[in-house]
């Protein structure tokens, strides 16, 4: 499969985020933004949102129901022992052993999740436009199939919102 | 938004994201230098012996030791109840000020996480060793077992603890690793050797900074950090439940579990301010971890440290006030004075009085006297865990039990041992992984640092 894409690479987050409105504007579509550090305005351009939070939030739900399930099974059904009289069901000191575990519970859930949403996980084949981006350059590509011919209009408006530079490259995973 | 500018500068040196990608991966490029090696060997000699130690130890039984029926808990649980203070920092520092958006965690908040998981592993041996026969400890483990099935205690605090410790190594291990996801991917990208390559490369996990890949990190990292933040409360707090929910005079008190609390932090902190100081002074971080970093983490111990004094007074009044006379005693006759006076006037004076000294700011910005000051306070809350269990065991209800105690040379050994682990464990990370975060240090540089850097420059220019 043809898999070339146009790579502006910018030195700045500003020049990049004008940049990237101006081409959205311009009824460009975006392939993916590279960037140092988490740039929020470029996760919004691009229209991403996550439900983490709310994820997170049924995890630990799940995660204390079944502990307090479990510690009742084993304490009250499956052999119940008397200490010095106390009840059983000794709601709440199973409290303490139940906010660790949802805790550890939500920690693993999220991890794998985060794993698997974004794809992050060892001997992952990636594929990185530009190796700079993870150093101090900001990058944007654009899917050159779907550009339609209106390739130098592209690197026009990349190259005047300060771009330094604009290449066209065929992306493949590394390893 | 308020957009107060209380602090300077956070980096100095008008510094560009290539050359903080440099800056703090150079160590990791460059050989070891000569002290690292010295220090390295010495930290190996001292897990020997600790190793030895613990040989000793499980091969021939806890009787090596000097606990006795009165004193049942010795050096291994101050030193547990220690190590564990100490691992409070990471998560006070990466969490708390990541949920409190504090920007000037970025520079320490890895190497305080660093030394939370190498403290906390420390830490864990103790507990391991002082079940006695160690290679039972999986009885520890709620699992569907053929001895009846006999499950575990769960409202024993000696089980809360093994759950709480165990998850904190756990979580705060995988929250320091996936913070360095990014920064690995940066080495990686850096790095001039195929072998180098190759082995941050699997470490980095196939990162690279895509948009997609950055949306869910910080929701991880927000997520992480707001459940995570229980845990600053919560290990603390139940590892003071195995004092607080006997009867023994002294630890029978509703105070203990902020008290723990405020105590770890406190020894946290001040280890996190003497690592720094070495990391900045060796490595020439200067311009990372700044005068007014280190300026910060001193006000913070100030005040910590009068929430000591206040609990160290409140525990007096408390045993007074009670009108328990065996309260009264530990308290005036086992501790003010008496056997152990030394060893409490040594907690008041190094963690209740000498950061006070933090008052001046000559004292804040004097690095030498601020670094003998955070040994102090880890000194001093050794002292104060061995207040804690040593004057109440020794001298109980029953004065025909009472005893004095020593430690022999196998407790002393699997003490200098973990000292050692964590000394090795915290050269490695200086090593081989970047010790200030930088793509979090690089998301704070415009923001904190390059108009106040200018501004600062032009007005030196008036």
């Amino acid at each position: 499969m043809d898999n070339k894409h146009i790579i502006g690479v910018f030195d700045e987050e500003d020049a990049l985020m004008e940049a990237v409105h101006e081409v959205k504007e311009k009824g460009f579509r975006i392939g993916e933004i590279y960037s140092p550090y988490p740039l929020h305005e470029a996760i919004e351009a691009m229209g991403k949102t996550s439900r983490f939070a709310f994820v997170a939030f049924l995890y630990g739900f799940a995660g204390a129901a079944a502990v307090l399930a479990f510690m009742y099974y084993t304490a009250v059904i499956d052999w119940p022992v008397n200490y010095g009289g106390k009840p059983t069901n000794a709601f709440p000191s199973f409290i303490v052993v139940t906010i660790i575990i949802t805790i550890l519970t939500v920690t693993i859930l999220s991890l794998l999740t985060f794993s698997v949403r974004a794809k992050i996980y060892p001997g992952k084949a990636y594929i990185l436009p530009d190796a700079r981006s993870t150093d101090d350059k900001f990058v944007v590509i654009f899917d050159k199939s779907l550009l339609n011919g209106k390739q130098t209009e592209l690197e026009g408006i990349l190259k005047g919102k300060g771009a330094v530079e604009v290449y066209e490259k065929e992306l493949k995973p590394e390893n | 938004m308020y957009k107060t500018e209380v602090r300077g500068p956070l980096i100095l040196g008008d510094k560009n994201y290539r050359q903080i990608s440099s800056d703090i991966i150079a160590p990791i490029d460059r050989p070891a230098p000569l002290w690292w090696k010295g220090v390295f060997g010495l930290g190996i000699l001292a897990t020997l012996f600790g190793l030895f130690a613990m040989y000793q130890t499980v091969a021939k039984g806890i009787g090596t030791w000097g606990v006795n029926n009165s004193v049942g808990w010795g050096w291994e649980i101050i030193n547990f109840v220690w190590w564990i203070g100490i691992g409070h920092a990471g998560t006070a520092f990466s969490i708390f000020l990541l949920i409190l958006r504090q920007k000037w965690r970025t520079s320490i908040n890895r190497a305080a996480e660093a030394m939370t998981v190498v403290a906390v592993g420390a830490a864990a041996i103790f507990p391991a060793l002082h079940m006695g026969r160690v290679w039972l400890a999986f009885y520890i483990f709620p699992y569907p077992n053929t001895r009846g099935p006999l499950w575990v205690n769960f409202n024993s605090p000696l089980f809360w603890d093994f759950i709480a410790i165990s998850a904190y190594l756990l979580i705060s291990a995988s929250f320091w690793y996936y913070g360095m996801v990014p920064d690995f991917a940066t080495i990686r990208d850096k790095a001039t050797s195929k072998i180098k390559k190759a082995v941050y490369g699997f470490f980095a996990f196939g990162w690279t900074g895509s948009t997609s890949e950055w949306l869910r990190y910080e929701a991880l990292s927000y997520v992480l950090g707001g459940i995570a933040a229980v845990l600053v409360v919560s290990v603390h707090s139940i590892v003071s439940t195995d004092f607080a929910v006997s009867v023994i005079p002294g630890w029978h008190t509703t105070v203990f579990p902020p008290y723990f609390v405020v105590g770890a932090i406190f020894s946290g902190f001040a280890m996190v301010m003497t690592l720094m100081i070495i990391i900045r002074k060796m490595y020439k971080f200067q311009d990372y971890v700044t005068n007014s970093h280190l300026d910060a983490i001193a006000r913070i111990l100030i005040f910590i440290s009068l929430i000591m004094g206040t609990a160290y007074a409140t525990e007096i009044f408390i045993a007074w006030y009670s009108g328990s006379q065996y309260e009264m005693f530990t308290f005036f006759k086992n501790r003010i004075t008496g056997d152990y006076t030394f060893q409490f006037w040594a907690m008041v004076v190094c963690n209740a009085i000498i950061p006070q000294l933090f008052w001046f700011k000559k004292i804040r910005q004097n690095l030498t006297i601020a670094f003998i000051i955070s040994l102090l306070i880890n000194l001093g809350m050794w002292y104060e865990r061995f207040n804690i269990l040593i004057t109440s065991l020794s001298k109980d209800y029953l004065p025909s039990s009472w005893v004095t105690y020593h430690p022999t040379w196998v407790e002393v050994g699997v003490y200098i041992g973990t000292l050692g682990i964590f000394i090795t464990g915290v050269l490695l990370f200086f090593k081989f992984i970047p010790m200030i975060a930088i793509s979090e240090v690089k998301s704070i540089l415009k923001v904190t640092s390059i108009k106040k850097n200018e501004s600062k420059n032009s007005s030196h220019g008036q």
